[in-house]
């Protein structure tokens, strides 16, 4: 936008990247969430205070008791730690997972540079994440330490996983079924060949 | 406290609003409920009440509040689509600010700075939209949406007749996104046959709404504990209080209003009154009531059988009025009095003293008078003889529960607001850039608010095509030139088109044919009045009255040339030869209306695209996209849930294609809104959106300040 004149940021304005696309699409994801929520305490009474929160920013509300409470902290974020790969197994397969479906769809573009911006991640979104790393390998989000004892953790789970699938593939009599499990152990085997990638 | 960051702010505070109000816009919404602050349960489908019941403490989002509050006491209509269309905008203001945030986010050390910046930036905006607004605006109004325009009334003959079809369907889509679906229909009729009970004649519709706004809380009556079908209109009017002497009479009873007591105070204010005994006193009490008596005997001489009073006259009042035959209701508040004399047309009152020594001239005539009542409440029931153009009808509007009829009565209220900003003229100002800067012949008018010394030319003071001597450089102009042709893109059926015009001219086939046996007619298009000045008075207008700094506009003086205006219409020929823009002013007639369905909004959205095609400033090419994009917003809601070829997609790729080729455009829904509401919402989201851009600092205060008198202050001049 024009609008400031002189701003040295408008010359160098570059139409965002697909992954930045994707980044502010969770953002605003997010941020429906968030509105949605707060429309609905309001309507339920609460009180919508004139002060954010100091950690991530959302307006506080206030119940008939005076507690103050943010919907975005306590909410969204108790049931995004379960989409944390890092803190959860499970969340590093489904986001290995949607790497591989979108790698499929879309044909690997160039050179993507690694880094990516580093604060905010939103790696509660799934969908967002796996966009993140839509060109690149299957790697762990860049952000995330490498600490050594997620790693085995996930390892193991990502182990245990690729055992129980085999067992369900043998035992399976559906096509359905069947084509799901064998996607799930190729996601398996890329996911650990990346996390070995990364301990070496 | 201070917090910084107002559009951040302001777009959260603004999403949740959305995000409630989403839920019930449109016929298509639902009602939505909400515990208040007290406790208490609303099940209500008003934007207004709804925001209102909200506990809000965050000073931008009671900021927002108060601006749709006082939008809805001007307008009636339109709180939803406010908070929408604000959302909207913020939006689209946050947006480009986005990928900066980004860049910026790694490198926090400027944080101050940078908040400084960004302040000046948002004030940057909110100044090219305030230039915008004041006048760019008016100008899509006038030359572009015009031709779109359908008019309420009905012309078969000269005048201007309402049209009973039309206004159902307005009232229809209006009552439709506002109460309850199982109550809409019944209440739009209730309303439509209560308009045309009490309209005399056509003329001075103006004042007719504008009385029916003003008095409304006197001119209905809420009665709980009934079902909603059970509310009707009674003739004549109903007093909310009841007698305190009741002496029926027949024929027509002559009544009196007083505002004071009857009989005389002991002291008026100002005077003492000393007593020095008993037997003083008591020859005072004495004379008052002797004088009481004589009053109240002339009463009766003169044949007055009611007495209306806005105090509570004492026992003694009562007790001869009761002797004499004479029915007094007492505690009439004062606007139900004023109502009465306006009405009556009665003169104010003179004070009851007085009345043995002069004729008493504020004598009315009722019907009849009699008490009404209503779920064991007593009305006084006053057949009134009207001396105006009002026939006085009350409604009695009846729910199972008071909050029911409460939403009833604001819904109700709110519509008789919107009728009567669609039947008043609106009028537009705005600049635009002429091609022909040394035409000899280039009007320059100014806002015709402004007091006009000169004989103003009358409405159609553009009936004569003035041979070319309007000068703008738009499409639509011709429209203007040849204005009493009307011509519209809105085709109903039955209608009788008067003589096409130069430009061809979209029509639209309505999906249901509407039962008229009125028709629509075309509306007229706007008069571009022309007034013509002294020099010396064109001068002193334009430095006066431009409404933003705009240095554009200069006028050497000695290059203008100006004769006065016979009155007739003809256009002064007045040559500039100094400048481009040009101030023109116009105005929206009354009775504009539009389908229903987002259409105002995406035909705004064509029209502000196209401009900003054409437009070589950057400023204004941002603000119309950003004005457009939010447009959009609006008919995005009200079709979200639709599908197929009714899908907001659909529409919008339909109706841009049919104003590309000039063909019909086809309108998916019946009902019809008022444009002028529209318009005047759209005023209004962006003055507010330029009063939060503003906003560079929130500071917590624990009290209010105090106001310190200064001693000094007069010289301080």
């Amino acid at each position: 936008m024009a609008l400031n004149g002189a701003e040295v940021d408008d010359f160098s304005w570059e139409p965002p990247t697909e992954a930045e696309t994707k980044v502010l699409q969770a953002r605003r994801e997010r941020q429906d969430r968030i509105s949605r929520l707060m429309g609905d305490y309001l309507l339920r009474g609460y009180r919508m205070l004139g002060e954010t929160c100091s950690e991530c920013g959302t307006i506080l509300l206030q119940d008939k008791q005076r507690k103050v409470y943010c919907v975005a902290c306590q909410e969204l974020d108790s049931d995004v730690d379960k989409d944390n790969p890092a803190l959860n197994a499970q969340a590093a397969l489904s986001q290995a997972r949607e790497h591989q479906l979108a790698s499929a769809s879309e044909p690997p573009s160039g050179s993507r540079s690694a880094p990516q911006p580093p604060v905010p991640r939103p790696e509660h979104c799934e969908g967002a994440a796996a966009g993140l790393k839509a060109a690149q390998g299957p790697a762990p989000p860049a952000a995330v330490p490498a600490n050594a004892d997620a790693l085995a953790c996930t390892q193991t789970a990502l182990l245990q996983k690729l055992g129980w699938a085999s067992v369900e593939l043998s035992s399976s009599n559906s096509l359905e079924t069947s084509i799901q499990l064998c996607s799930l152990i190729r996601a398996c085997t890329e996911a650990l060949q990346s996390l070995w990638r990364l301990q070496h | 406290m201070a917090a910084a960051g107002s559009v951040k702010a302001a777009l959260q505070v603004a999403e949740v609003l959305e995000s409630i109000v989403s839920k019930c816009v449109g016929p298509g919404g639902q009602q939505v409920l909400c515990t208040k602050s007290t406790g208490e349960v609303l099940l209500s489908r008003d934007g207004g009440r709804l925001l209102q019941a909200l506990h809000v403490e965050h000073p931008i989002a009671r900021l927002v509040v108060e601006c749709v509050s006082s939008h809805l006491k001007k307008t009636g209509d339109g709180a939803k689509t406010f908070i929408i269309m604000l959302c909207h905008l913020l939006r689209e203001l946050d947006a480009p600010t986005d990928q900066k945030k980004d860049c910026l986010a790694a490198g926090n050390t400027q944080a101050h700075g940078q908040h400084w910046k960004n302040c000046c930036q948002w004030k940057c905006i909110s100044r090219a939209l305030v230039t915008f607004q004041a006048q760019i605006l008016d100008s899509f109004m006038d030359q572009c949406l015009s031709r779109h325009f359908l008019s309420i009334f009905s012309s078969s003959t000269k005048e201007k007749i309402l049209c009973r079809s039309s206004i159902e369907l307005l009232l229809d889509a209006y009552f439709s996104g506002r109460v309850g679906k199982n109550n809409h229909t019944f209440i739009s009729q209730l309303m439509c046959d209560y308009l045309f009970k009490c309209m005399a004649c056509n003329d001075g519709i103006e004042d007719f709404f504008e009385m029916v706004d003003i008095y409304f809380v006197e001119l209905n009556v809420g009665v709980a504990g009934f079902p909603v079908s059970d509310s009707r209109i009674v003739a004549g009017l109903v007093l909310h209080r009841d007698f305190s002497v009741y002496c029926p009479a027949d024929g027509d009873i002559r009544t009196v209003t007083v505002s004071g007591t009857i009989p005389p105070p002991f002291s008026t204010s100002g005077s003492e009154f000393v007593l020095h005994s008993e037997a003083q006193f008591q020859a005072s009490q004495f004379w008052i009531m002797e004088k009481t008596k004589t009053i109240m005997k002339y009463l009766q001489s003169q044949n007055v059988k009611l007495l209306l009073s806005s105090v509570k006259q004492p026992d003694l009042v009562i007790y001869y009025a009761e002797l004499n035959g004479i029915s007094v209701v007492e505690y009439l508040s004062s606007e139900e009095i004023s109502l009465i004399q306006r009405i009556t047309g009665l003169s104010p009152d003179v004070p009851p003293q007085s009345y043995s020594q002069h004729e008493i001239f504020n004598i009315a005539l009722v019907r009849f008078c009699k008490p009404l009542i209503l779920k064991s409440k007593r009305y006084v029931h006053l057949g009134l003889i009207s001396t105006c153009l009002f026939i006085p009808h009350c409604l009695v509007l009846c729910g199972p529960v008071q909050g029911l009829v409460e939403q009833h009565e604001n819904a109700l209220h709110g519509a008789f607001k919107m009728l009567r900003q669609l039947f008043k003229d609106h009028d537009l100002s705005y600049m635009a850039q002429s091609g022909h800067p040394n035409s000899t012949s280039s009007p320059l008018i100014d806002k015709s608010k402004e007091s006009d010394p000169l004989p103003e030319v009358g409405n159609n003071s553009m009936r004569r095509p003035c041979e070319g001597t309007v000068v703008k450089d738009k499409d639509g102009l011709k429209s203007v030139q040849t204005h009493l042709i009307a011509h519209s893109n809105w085709e109903m059926p039955s209608i009788e088109l008067e003589t096409a015009s130069p430009c061809p001219t979209p029509k639209m086939t309505p999906r249901t044919t509407y039962q008229t046996d009125n028709t629509m007619k075309h509306l007229s298009q706007d008069n571009t009045r022309i007034i013509d000045y002294h020099e010396p008075l064109m001068e002193s207008k334009l430095t006066a009255n431009s409404t933003t700094e705009n240095p554009k506009i200069e006028m050497s003086p000695k290059n203008v040339q100006v004769t006065r205006n016979t009155g007739k219409g003809s256009i002064l020929p007045v040559s500039f030869k100094s400048r481009e823009s040009y101030y023109y002013s116009s105005s929206l007639s009354a009775g504009c209306v539009l389908p229903v369905g987002g259409n105002f909004e995406i035909l705004f959205h064509y029209y502000l695209l196209n401009y900003a095609k054409k437009c070589q400033q950057s400023e204004e090419t941002a603000v119309s996209m950003i004005l457009a994009n939010a447009l959009l917003g609006v008919p995005k809601i009200l079709y979200k849930y639709k599908k197929g070829s009714y899908s907001f997609p659909q529409i919008y790729v339909r109706t841009l294609y049919a104003l590309q080729t000039n063909r019909p455009i086809v309108s998916t829904q019946t009902g019809l809104e008022s444009v002028a509401g529209k318009y005047q919402l759209l005023s209004s989201v962006l003055q507010c959106l330029t009063k939060i851009l503003t906003i560079d600092l929130v500071i917590n205060i624990k009290r209010q300040p105090q106001i310190v008198y200064d001693e000094d202050s007069e010289d301080e001049l």
